[in-house]
């Protein structure tokens, strides 16, 4: 697996940086507009959690590498455990150097002390395991085009609750009822207070997404053809 | 004589083509060539040797090793070299080098650097800029630099000029003299074939044809040329496919000596090349 993170490594250094760049300009305009710490942790990890596997996973799609790294002697399972364990560590740099940015900058709204904290971290981890989980199986089978059809996906999904609430009427509908659990659980994953409990339960959550979405991709990536 | 790659039963199905019942195998220290129009399956065949797709049915042995069940073991002795080049286009040869050459054990820099020195290859170049014929040397070279004990090359000398094919068959033809080392190689070049392949497997319409060793089939292949229509292609022992112009009849067969023997008047017996062979099944009317 070493030896498949130093490829990933090499094969995508110069592209990483590109994005660290881009996220300098974009996180010096966020960090001076934004001064809730909530809104930038989620934000942040959308950023990050869309950025690197689009980043990592782009480029091997936009060269048609993956027969390159199927050549080589390692099984595919070690393979996507591989792109799994580059894309955490890239996400862990994103995270790092967004904070650090957070800090450094002058003209920043956001006190990285209220950010620094168990909750936020975990609670940061767990929002990029889930768009993480999501989206790697999707690209690990069909490339970038998977991220397209993901989001696409979820496009199509809001019009289409948009149009059910319409037609549903009544503030009582299911649909609404789902979005207002939906809004409550993010709320309260933001500000529930931080026991030993809760901080496991988000690790073992975001684990097991993790675990299966690993799971999941491995029998994709098995089963494709180059 | 021991196999460095068995192959038994081999199918893989797509929509409109089927690699069907493909069986042969190739002796250790020798090279192989696989012929075969464009579309025959001889991609999917090398493809499926590495595993790059899955097969549906059937065996791919390697050194006497399941390809599946020992894929890392039996990769890391082969060089392997795709007919379009997949590495990532804004690299510079030696960062690729360099990630490649952790996966292999007998990884030798210093021969990597003969060889691209050799190729007049610098290592500081960029993949993308590089022409076909050179991205072929690179990827010749990677596949060279760990003392891989099986080549497995999908048409290598496809859009070379030929000078460098001729550099690249040398160079197969030195590479087996230790008689450890074996090379298949997929060509719809015939020529390449006839100039360096030991052996011969010809694949038309995802089936294997033939399978032997080149000497062999040029000896016992033949065509029979005759003027105006006063020969039938099933007069011909071992016909195999034939061609009728306006004002003559050109039949291919599979035993020469048979044809030979026979009281065939007004014809002209020869040997039949590779191009003859392939030309015949591939294009003329196959006969059974």
């Amino acid at each position: 697996m070493l030896k498949i993170l130093r490829l990933e490594y090499l094969l995508n250094r110069r592209q990483i940086l590109i994005v660290l760049a881009i996220f300098t300009a974009y996180f010096a305009y966020m960090v001076s507009r934004i001064d809730s710490p909530r809104v930038f942790v989620v934000s942040t990890c959308i950023m990050i959690g869309l950025a690197m596997p689009f980043t990592i996973l782009g480029r091997e799609d936009k060269f048609k590498t993956s027969a390159f790294v199927c050549s080589l002697p390692v099984r595919r399972s070690t393979v996507v455990l591989g792109k799994y364990a580059a894309t955490w560590a890239a996400i862990g740099l994103g995270l790092g150097y967004t904070l650090l940015l957070a800090a450094v900058f002058p003209f920043s709204k956001i006190q990285v002390a209220e950010i620094l904290t168990a909750r936020s971290l975990f609670v940061a981890l767990f929002l990029i395991s889930l768009i993480f989980a999501v989206i790697l199986p999707f690209t690990i089978r069909f490339g970038l085009v998977g991220i397209i059809i993901l989001l696409v996906g979820f496009q199509l999904l809001g019009i289409l609750a948009l149009i059910l609430s319409h037609v549903l009427g009544g503030a009582n509908n299911p649909l609404r009822v789902f979005i207002r659990a939906v809004a409550g659980g993010l709320r309260t994953l933001l500000t529930h207070e931080a026991t030993p409990g809760f901080l496991l339960a988000l690790l073992a959550v975001g684990v097991a997404v993790s675990a299966a979405s690993l799971f999941v991709s491995r029998a994709l990536y098995v089963r494709r053809d180059f | 004589m021991d196999n460095a790659i068995e192959i038994t039963g081999l199918r893989k199905e797509y929509k409109g083509f089927t690699l069907e019942d493909v069986t042969f195998a190739v002796p250790r220290g020798t090279i192989m060539g696989l012929i075969g129009p464009n579309g025959a399956g001889k991609t999917t065949i090398v493809k499926l040797i590495m595993n790059l797709i899955r097969r549906d049915a059937g065996e791919v042995r390697v050194f006497g090793r399941d390809n599946l069940r020992h894929e890392p073991e039996i990769k890391s002795r082969i060089g392997f070299v795709y007919d379009v080049p997949r590495f990532p286009e804004d690299l510079r040869l030696k960062t690729i080098a360099s990630a490649v050459s952790a996966f292999y054990e007998g990884w030798d820099d210093s021969r990597f650097r003969d060889l691209l020195e050799e190729f007049r290859l610098s290592p500081r170049q960029v993949f993308k800029k590089l022409s076909h014929g050179l991205k072929m040397k690179f990827s010749l070279a990677i596949a060279l630099a760990h003392g891989a004990d099986l080549i497995l090359m999908d048409e290598p000398t496809a859009g070379l000029d030929p000078v460098f094919r001729f550099e690249l068959l040398t160079k197969l033809r030195a590479l087996i003299q230790d008689e450890r080392k074996t090379v298949l190689f997929s060509s719809h070049i015939t020529s390449d074939l006839e100039r360096v392949a030991d052996y011969v497997t010809f694949i038309h319409q995802g089936r294997v044809v033939f399978s032997a060793a080149k000497d062999e089939i040029l000896d016992t292949w033949g065509v029979i040329r005759a003027a105006g229509d006063g020969l039938r292609p099933e007069d011909i022992p071992g016909a195999r496919g034939f061609r009728r112009t306006e004002h003559s009849l050109e039949v291919l067969t599979s035993d020469l000596a048979a044809a030979r023997r026979s009281p065939l008047s007004g014809t002209v017996i020869d040997k039949a090349s590779l191009e003859d062979i392939m030309f015949f099944i591939g294009k003329g009317n196959a006969h059974a």
